[in-house]
């Protein structure tokens, strides 16, 4: 052996050589998870450049490090993640707020902007090489009759959809809209659309009358529409299921939705005590990011409608926009008080090289932590979290009110008839009525 | 709206077609029922080859349980997993389980029918033994009275302790002496910590801890009038027993003391420790043994197993701490087994007074009286045996000096020292040491800085001691079920939304029952009449119940539908089925069980 190597090392399985295997192993678990805890420091950094609230957040298509955000003041900020600089902004690009943006092409070599004072403005989007001349004038400006709440751009083609009253088709080398596109009958007003991501000519809308749409631009008409308990802010097509839908909404939850059935949601996700606000995909599919008007963000994982991973801190507001960055490893916010906040998404995640020693025992810890999970002491200190009093006592209160609603409901059946009402399961509840 | 459905219908299963020359290959792929792939996998699968990691690999073995009883999806294909993931472990120990048999354990073995083991003397061993392992038989002549030893737990550190003070550590092969102390008082006891960086010595008023150098850094004034020490290297936990008749625990690793229980069996001089389980066994004055765990104010554990004093106690640690082996002052050895405490496995009388006993790491038992040493081999010992004959004899050594004070085997070779008033000898015993070490728990070979590493590791993984008790397989095992006692007059008197979850499945009728019947199939022969006579225990109860509940059912009128009745016929009807179920199950009627989710917890 020279000096250097590795030391020697000898292995007996015999389990008799080993007392106390197991009350050791869980011990390693405990204490992995309590250094899962203690590393757990997920807020990285803060974007600023916005001087009101932030409300929508886009990331740039093949680009990690791009995003751009929008402000209710009208403002257009681009920043780059990774000097954490602005590399364009824009004062005042809309007048009142600026709804919606986008970008299009399928290198986002220029965005859309919409906003409440009735226009939709195109605008090249800087290289970031050199100071572009002609900054702050848009490229073209598609007026109209109505505020926009929302935009969304065709993957390919030069095609982009807004929401009104109405969701409209607009081609970018026309000033007037392609088509209109509404259920008939409706008369709400669209709160966001987006197209779908694999099907690019089907589109799906949430709207203030509880409503979800979704319509085809081939056939330029609503193909169906569901009506639900309460209105849904926010909604995002799933990256690898095409027929997988995310809906935030106003009743504390989010659901995912197949569109083959829409007569009950695939999930519900409960852990919001207030409306969520928006919600998207990460680029894998596996996992997505909410934030929500109880100040919090949370990051679930597609499937299990519990538990999320939960973010927060003193100084921010009510979370009006969430984006995951295209790599996964990070979240981003922006909230009423006119920052966008970068996250990780895994909150005891180890940011800069790691070598192989180093990621093998990370690796062992998390096996550790998925067979112990069950353990009274390990499940307390891995699922446990601390959140801000308000949230705390909203959730408790939340709490009360459902398992009191459950009980009287229990009360009531056993003091009617046998067989009189049936439990209704909650997946059966969301959807009010469905409309084709 | 067509084309996305069709879209993600086109994410189905990529069927591969394999052409090859012998054509076996697509046989696989054109059975009835392929592997269930995860269905992200699914959607990548065609775009991408997947790592060697998630691929299905081998299809789990025939032993994999089906949950096709479930009806959630979730649930099934999570315990599907878990199953096809526990068959293909086993079948990997059953790969690996000859790695654990050892054929031959190194004993002498005798050729002819005449011949003995315990013919063989110490100079023959020595001199058929290899160069290296001769090195073990040597003798120590020192005039400090009577000796106690210790091995570290690599065995490669001894530790001494003369009765007038002489103390010393070294690392007997290859003779490096560590510290030598004269400490010019009455000395009892020595053991190690948790390496050979710290030992404590049970000296005549306190005990003291000592560093490798022999520099003084503990006087542990709670400890009064120590006689004998152990230590518990997972727990890092300093147990002494003294004069005054305390059992004192203390945390190495914090310095506090843990708990003290007060024996009230008078002076004690007789300690050991179970390595399994962490229970301390100590023998007194009156004839008694008491097994003691520090989360207990009283013995968990109290045996009359001598008519004198007990005078040595040891553990086996081949069989997992199963068997214990005390001596006492009416000179008798005797072997217990420690599940079950009804009079002693074998017994055998010894000549001299006090004897010393210890256990091997294989299974060898030492058994030091009057002038020599014997030594017995496993079977026999630990095998049932009603007269009080001694078991026949592996080795035997005299020695001159008496009294012998102790004797230790070291970990990990065939050597057995033993302590006397002329100092200390140590003989070979073939084939009582384990022969292979695990080097991450105890190296003979380690060096300074996988010394310092594992002293840390071992802080990180120190086992709480609130967790010592008979059964460490405790840990990581289901807990009871929890008895409901809300009930008032067998009626839940709370709403069915805050029953706990099992209760309430169990109300709708939708809980998985099948454990419970699994237990009532299990049992050997001894437990069948003790389970024949519970049932009949149930079938009187339950009669004269039944009958007062027929009448009421007989009174109530049939056109009237009372809920109460009904649920009553309904109940009746529910035991009639289970009592059938057991009639058939008594007739060894077996019915198809459905697996549970609890099944992997069976071994």
């Amino acid at each position: 052996m020279r000096p250097g190597d590795p030391t020697p090392t000898s292995r007996n399985l015999d389990p008799l050589a080993h007392p106390f295997a197991r009350a050791r192993e869980r011990t390693r678990a405990l204490n992995a998870a309590k250094i899962e805890r203690m590393f757990a420091k997920p807020f990285v950094a803060s974007l600023e450049g916005h001087s009101d609230a932030v409300e929508v957040l886009v990331r740039k298509p093949k680009s990690l490090t791009t995003i751009a955000s929008t402000s209710w003041n009208g403002d257009i900020v681009i920043h780059d993640l990774q000097q954490r600089t602005e590399i364009l902004t824009l004062r005042g690009a809309h007048k009142g707020k600026a709804s919606g943006l986008c970008f299009g092409g399928q290198n986002g070599d220029r965005f859309l902007s919409c906003g409440v004072d009735k226009t939709v403005k195109l605008w090249n989007t800087p290289t970031g090489l050199e100071q572009d001349t002609g900054e702050g004038i848009p490229s073209n400006v598609f007026p109209s009759k109505n505020a926009f709440n929302s935009i969304d751009h065709h993957r390919t083609d030069p095609v982009f959809a807004t929401a009104s009253n109405i969701v409209q088709i607009w081609d970018e080398s026309k000033t007037a809209p392609v088509s209109n596109l509404t259920f008939p009958t409706s008369t709400e007003t669209i709160t966001s659309v987006r197209f779908n991501l694999s099907e690019p000519s089907v589109l799906a809308s949430v709207g203030s009358d509880r409503t979800f749409t979704l319509y085809d631009i081939r056939t330029g008409k609503a193909e169906r529409r569901v009506i639900m308990q309460m209105r849904s802010n926010s909604l995002a097509w799933s990256p690898t299921f095409p027929t997988t839908i995310l809906l935030a909404s106003e009743d504390h939850n989010l659901y995912t939705f197949d569109v083959r059935n829409l007569a009950s949601p695939t999930q519900i996700y409960k852990a919001h005590v207030a409306a969520v606000m928006s919600c998207d995909w990460s680029p894998t599919g596996t996992e997505f990011v909410s934030g929500g008007w109880d100040r919090t963000i949370r990051i679930w994982k597609e499937g299990i409608g519990k538990q999320p991973e939960v973010y927060h801190t003193k100084r921010m507001q009510r979370v009006f926009s969430t984006a995951f960055t295209a790599d996964a490893r990070f979240v981003l916010s922006g909230s009423d008080d006119g920052n966008v906040r970068i996250w990780k998404a895994k909150a005891s995640d180890k940011l800069g090289v790691i070598d192989a020693r180093e990621r093998a025992a990370m690796e062992y810890r998390d096996s550790l932590k998925e067979r112990w999970k069950v353990d009274a002491e390990v499940g307390k200190v891995t699922r446990g979290r601390h959140l801000p009093k308000p949230i705390y006592k909203a959730n408790q209160l939340k709490r009360t009110m459902l398992e009191a609603k459950r009980v009287k409901e229990e009360r009531r059946r056993k003091h009617t008839r046998a067989g009189d009402t049936k439990p209704k399961p909650e997946k059966k509840t969301v959807v009010e009525r469905e409309q084709t | 709206m067509d084309a996305l459905f069709a879209k993600a219908d086109a994410i189905r299963p990529h069927k591969r077609r394999k052409f090859n020359d012998d054509g076996s290959h697509a046989k696989e792929y054109t059975g009835k029922k392929e592997v269930e792939l995860d269905s992200t996998a699914k959607s990548v699968l065609r775009h991408t080859s997947l790592p060697k990691s998630l691929r299905p690999g081998s299809p789990p073995p025939n032993e994999a349980k089906k949950y096709s009883h479930i009806s959630d999806k979730k649930l099934r294909a999570e315990l599907s997993r878990q199953s096809a993931h526990s068959a293909r472990s086993k079948v990997l120990l059953q790969d690996a389980s000859f790695l654990l048999e050892h054929e031959e354990s190194g004993t002498m073995e005798v050729e002819g029918e005449l011949e003995r083991t315990w013919r063989v003397g110490q100079d023959e061993i020595v001199e058929s033994a290899g160069q290296e392992a001769a090195k073990g038989r040597r003798e120590w002549k020192l005039d400090g009275g009577p000796y106690r030893s210790r091995y570290t737990r690599n065995g490669r550190h001894l530790a001494i302790v003369g009765l007038k003070g002489h103390v010393a550590t070294f690392d007997w092969q290859t003779g490096t002496l560590h510290s030598e102390l004269q400490l010019r008082e009455t000395c009892r006891d020595i053991t190690f910590l948790h390496d050979q960086s710290h030992f404590a010595v049970a000296q005549s008023k306190y005990v003291f801890i000592y560093d490798r150098d022999g520099v003084e850094l503990h006087r542990l004034k709670s400890h009064i009038e120590p006689t004998r020490l152990e230590f518990l290297p997972y727990h890092w936990l300093l147990v002494s027993v003294g004069r005054t008749g305390y059992l004192k625990y203390q945390d190495t690793s914090t310095g506090q003391i843990l708990t003290e229980h007060r024996t009230r069996l008078g002076a004690c001089t007789t300690m050991t420790q179970n390595l399994h389980n962490a229970v301390i066994h100590l023998g007194h004055q009156n004839g008694t043994v008491t097994l003691w765990t520090p989360n207990l104010p009283h013995p968990a554990v109290r045996l009359l197993a001598h008519l004198g004093p007990v005078v040595s106690v040891s553990v086996d640690p081949s069989t997992g701490g199963r068997y214990m082996a005390t001596a006492g002052h009416d000179s008798t050895v005797k072997v217990w087994d420690c599940r079950n405490w009804k009079g002693a496995v074998r017994q055998w009388t010894t000549r001299g007074g006090s004897t010393e006993l210890e256990w091997g790491q294989k299974g060898v038992l030492a058994v030091a009286s009057g002038g020599s040493v014997n030594v017995y081999n496993k079977p026999t010992i630990q095998q049932f045996f009603a007269g009080t004959t001694s078991p026949p004899l592996y080795m035997t050594h005299p020695i001159p000096h008496r009294p012998l004070t102790s004797v230790r085997f070291c970990p990990f070779q065939d050597v057995l020292t033993i302590g006397h008033s002329n100092g200390l000898s140590s003989i070979l015993v073939p084939g009582s040491g384990e022969p292979n070490f695990d080097s991450s728990e105890a190296d003979p070979f380690e060096n300074k800085r996988v010394r310092r590493e594992r002293e840390v590791k071992g802080l990180l993984d120190k086992v709480q001691p609130d967790m010592i008790t008979l059964d460490p397989e405790f840990v990581g095992s289901m807990a009871p079920p929890t008895k409901l006692t809300t009930d008032v007059n067998s009626k839940p008197n709370i709403p069915f939304a805050r029953l706990p979850r099992q209760h309430r499945l169990k109300l709708q009728g939708r809980a998985d029952e099948t454990e419970e019947v699994s237990e009532e199939e299990g049992g050997g022969e001894g437990e069948e009449g003790k389970a024949a006579r519970k049932e009949e225990e149930e079938k009187k109860r339950m009669r004269g119940k039944n009958k007062a509940m027929k009448r009421y059912l007989r009174k109530q009128r049939k056109n009237v539908i009372d809920p109460k009745a009904v649920a009553l016929r309904e109940k009746l009807q529910k035991e009639g089925e289970q009592r059938k179920k057991a009639r058939d199950a008594a007739k060894g009627i077996q019915e198809d069980r459905l697996p549970s989710a609890l099944d992997r917890f069976r071994t």
